[in-house]
């Protein structure tokens, strides 16, 4: 068996230590640590921090959301953007 | 808070959320939402719940209305009949926006009509505490930089002291005739 293949991206703490952001990919899903079922289109709070200047959906990417909680998001905002609760575009 | 069971294996709860306009006459508010309550009735639907938010900012102006007035109802009924009144709402008048949503299993009823204040009470507190943390960082930087100033005034002065004594007017003759009197120095 191949030894496993060592990783030259460094560690999250190497980059603390030298002074850098966190990787942005090692984030938690903020719903998974609460353990959400379903995300409500009518919880204007919840959404928020989840929209951009815009109004656009902010990527999984920045907010560290799993895919299955995405998909759930992008459902609640859109039904919050066709109440009117939400902008479409800013 | 109840939870969503619906009585009878036939039927099902849902959410059906209604936009009113906001500046509207008691008169004409009481006459749609008995209208609208009227179609879920001629359904055979029965309410569970109801959750009024009252006035509301909309994201965008819904038919030249930048307010609105939002309600949730809870209400179980047949699945057929759903389009039935979703067709209905469509055309009542005074009704902006609806909206039919299956809630999930074991889904909580959440009042956020009081969420919501909350939240704006929260936010506010929040902000406040962090204003009150900006003007004190402000404050402590105008006192250090006060401090400073005057420990660097004070240097100052000491430095400057023996420097600055001016001579009196008796050394200062006494200087000069010194100067004349001496041979040494040829004028």
């Amino acid at each position: 068996m191949a030894p496993p293949k060592k990783s030259h991206r460094p560690s999250d703490a190497n980059r603390l230590a030298r002074g850098g952001r966190p990787d942005p990919r090692l984030k938690k899903c903020p719903f998974c640590e609460h353990g959400t079922l379903y995300i409500d289109y009518k919880d204007y709070p919840a959404l928020k921090p989840f929209i951009d200047y815009f109004g656009n959906i902010r990527k999984r990417y920045y907010t560290g959301v799993c895919l299955k909680h995405q998909k759930m998001l992008k459902t609640a905002v859109e039904r919050a953007r066709f109440m009117a609760m939400l902008a479409y575009r800013k | 808070m109840p939870q969503l069971v619906p009585t009878s294996e036939d039927s099902r709860i849902y959410e059906w959320c209604v936009l009113y306009p906001y500046p509207m006459t008691q008169k004409e508010e009481q006459q749609v939402t008995k209208e609208v309550e009227g179609h879920f009735e001629e359904a055979g639907a029965r309410q569970v719940a109801k959750d009024a938010w009252g006035r509301r900012g909309l994201a965008y102006s819904v038919g030249g209305f930048k307010e609105g007035n939002f309600t949730v109802y809870y209400y179980e009924m047949d699945p057929g009949k759903v389009k039935e009144v979703d067709n209905a709402l469509r055309i009542t008048k005074g009704v902006l926006r609806h909206i039919a949503v299956k809630p999930p299993k074991r889904y909580q009823v959440v009042q956020f009509s009081e969420a919501y204040v909350q939240w704006l009470k929260d936010r506010k507190t929040v902000e406040e505490q962090r204003a009150a943390a900006r003007e004190e960082k402000v404050q402590e930087q105008i006192a250090r930089r006060a401090k400073m100033k005057a420990k660097a005034t004070a240097e100052r002065k000491k430095t400057a002291k023996p420097a600055e004594q001016p001579l009196g007017e008796e050394a200062l003759t006494e200087q000069i005739e010194k100067l004349i009197s001496d041979d040494s120095v040829d004028l």
